[in-house]
């Protein structure tokens, strides 16, 4: 187990060791004293497993591909941004645009997620324990979103092909977002991916996978079509 | 007989579009740029002033004109070196075929310039063909991928472009096939519309972190360049600045685009020459004149707007119509074919339907076919060698052994307008307007 000192270094002198101590095949780094500092362990390429105790500022964990990240606080904007694979795990609550234009991997968050969550997602898994806020799903074209607790308002609007579940109550639905049944097999698809990431004990809103709504585009968006121009002047 | 008099206001152009719209329905979506006539000022407004008895020239063929290139002087580890100061903006594949890709990073490569990827990723055989290659990060991130931006020479993260600024690109159905849905993560044949912002930072303090976020991501190795559409360039290109940008890009409203609002390419943005002036003055007032490096594109289309461009303040230019051009755009040739998509040759601007007559925007194997990678690629690195040329002339007669030596006092201005943008007296007149 190597460990990094955060307090005193510059973000740079920080993700250098990272890298060095990856390279160095380390498994598991712990850095100390995040200080709510952005950029931490950003575009880490290797398969290692990053321990950050505390909170974080932005685009932690941004263009990873493959590491796996722990924060042990909360995290600031961006957390995860465009990630290919990899895991990014948050114990405390994130900020705006959490798992931005992530195209593979998971992005697991014990709290609450603010505005923008998952916006232009092209793909991954995003599981929230908790509430996101408003504007969730933005843009999505693809990959999974997943919110255990209440969605904020215009959730899932102008989305591609993402699909998103929500367990508990949503604001309101945003342009072109549609409610839609779960398919057979997809209550257990979902228990099977919330158990494997998220165990019981760390969801706070606790509704059976069967009881999540599940929530795609309605596709109205998806061509220009003058019969749907109010929709259109009326798109966030 | 007398002619019957028409409207000038309610031209027959303008009743036209009136009835499409009540028509279709729809607004008018188009590529190419602008096409409104030229009543704005331009580098047209502009003349040098080569050497006489106060100055001496170089020997306009022979003695030596610089024309390397450094971008990227202030942070980035290794700064970009080309050997020539005109270079390929970025235009996406998807707005663009795969050989049009490859045709301009070989055409580029072959002239020592650099090519800039697009808003949708980067090719392999861009990588593979570019010798400088410049890695676009757009609020879409459409294809964003790490190791793709971690071979790339530079990363330029966009914020709005000439065209259009203050809004996102679109890619019609059409052509939005197989292998640009697969790109880009999108479902086959939708109408794709790129966002306006970032998905994870909206204003200039928090692109400071961004900009961090690069460096990092790219070890500090690469300039970055934050590219601007051109409306508030004065204070947008401080804050650009400020926020650590090694080169700030300026792209004005000539610039062209594959498809958006005909609105947007009629009625926003700022000329190219009031662009670079505005940019020019703004670093010069916050000190950075010459440490932040400044590339000016948006309808440059010879040596002579690139010279004018860079005596103005720019250290280099883009180019991206221009390149289409010399790959064959608007020429004519499959006349037929320009004609069944509502075009004609010299008068096309259908990029958005993805049905160009010479394979260029579209992605239609067939049509593809029609642009040959090697001829056009011959083709893009004359044109660039040639407007090369033209620049090092322009420089020479006025006496510079380096075309970046070009300066406002080499030219003079043709209008008033012009004279008050750029600050360099009017002919006949020794008064100088103060920005």
């Amino acid at each position: 187990m190597a460990e990094i000192d955060a307090a005193g270094r510059s973000t740079r002198e920080i993700n250098r060791a990272i890298r060095r101590l990856s390279a160095e095949s380390s498994k598991e780094i712990t850095v100390r004293n995040p200080g709510a500092r952005h950029n931490l362990a950003v575009a880490i390429l290797d398969e290692v497993h990053i321990r950050v105790a505390g909170s974080v500022g932005y685009y932690c964990g941004g263009l990873i591909d493959g590491a796996s990240i722990e924060i042990e606080g909360s995290a600031g904007w961006g957390v995860a941004e465009s990630m290919l694979s990899g895991t990014v795990r948050v114990h405390g609550n994130v900020g705006s645009g959490a798992a931005a234009a992530i195209r593979g991997g998971t992005v697991v968050i014990h709290g609450n997620a603010a505005a923008r969550l998952g916006v232009s997602m092209k793909g991954g898994t995003v599981i929230v324990a908790g509430n996101c806020g408003y504007m969730a799903g933005f843009m999505a074209q693809k990959g999974t979103l997943i919110v255990c607790g209440d969605a904020g308002e215009a959730f899932a609007d102008s989305m591609y092909a993402t699909i998103c579940y929500v367990g508990g109550k949503i604001a309101n639905l945003g342009t072109d977002a549609v409610l839609a049944p779960l398919d057979s097999g997809e209550a257990e698809q979902l228990e099977q991916t919330l158990n494997g990431y998220l165990p019981p004990s760390l969801r706070r809103a606790k509704p059976v996978a069967a009881e999540f709504k599940k929530v795609i585009a309605g596709r109205r968006l998806w061509n220009f079509d003058k019969r749907d121009w109010r929709i259109w002047q009326e798109a966030l | 007989m007398s002619e019957l008099q028409k409207s000038g206001i309610f031209a027959p152009k303008v009743i036209e579009e009136i009835q499409a719209k009540a028509e279709s329905g729809l607004y008018s979506i188009r590529g190419f740029g602008t096409l409104r006539e030229r009543r704005w000022p331009t580098f047209d407004d502009l003349t040098f002033l080569p050497c006489s008895l106060t100055r001496i020239p170089l020997e306009g063929y022979r003695e030596k004109c610089s024309t390397k290139t450094v971008l990227g002087t202030r942070f980035a580890k290794k700064p970009i070196e080309l050997d020539i100061p005109v270079m390929i903006t970025g235009m996406s594949w998807g707005a663009l075929s795969y050989n049009a890709k490859v045709a301009l990073a070989k055409g580029a490569a072959a002239a020592g310039s650099s090519n800039t990827t697009g808003d949708g990723g980067m090719l392999k055989a861009e990588r593979e063909n570019s010798r400088t290659l410049i890695y676009e990060v757009l609020p879409s991130r459409y294809g964003i991928n790490i190791h793709h931006m971690r071979v790339a020479d530079a990363i330029e993260l966009t914020i709005g472009q000439g065209a259009k600024p203050g809004t996102g690109g679109l890619l019609l159905g059409s052509k939005v096939s197989d292998r640009i849905a697969e790109q880009r993560d999108l479902p086959l044949g939708v109408d794709q519309r790129s966002p306006a912002r970032h998905p994870d930072f909206l204003g200039p303090d928090d692109m400071i972190i961004k900009v961090e976020e690069l460096r990092e991501a790219t070890d500090w190795q690469v300039p970055i360049f934050i590219k601007l559409g051109a409306t508030r360039v004065y204070d947008d290109v401080k804050l650009a600045a400020k926020a650590g940008a090694d080169v700030i890009v300026v792209d004005g409203m000539e610039g062209g685009t594959g498809a958006s609002p005909a609105i947007f390419q009629e009625h926003t943005g700022l000329p190219t020459l009031a662009a670079v002036s505005e940019a020019r003055c703004a670093l010069e007032d916050v000190g950075l004149y010459g440490a932040v490096q400044l590339i000016i594109a948006g309808g440059i289309r010879d040596g002579a707007d690139a010279a004018k461009a860079m005596a103005l303040g720019a250290d280099a230019c883009y180019i991206g119509t221009a390149a289409l051009i010399a790959l064959n755009c608007n020429k004519p040739i499959y006349a037929d074919d320009y004609r069944a998509i509502g075009a004609a040759p010299h008068a096309c601007h259908h990029c958005h339907t993805g049905r160009c007559p010479v394979g260029i925007t579209t992605q239609d194997p067939d049509l593809m076919k029609r642009l040959d990678v090697e001829q056009g690629a011959e083709r893009v690195r004359n044109l660039l060698q040639v407007m090369t040329s033209e620049i090092q002339m322009l420089a020479r007669a006025c006496g510079k052994s380096d075309v970046h030596h070009l300066e406002p006092e080499d030219m003079a201005a043709l209008t008033l307008e012009a004279s008050a943008i750029c600050g360099i007296p009017l002919v006949g007149t020794r008064k100088v307007f103060r920005h």
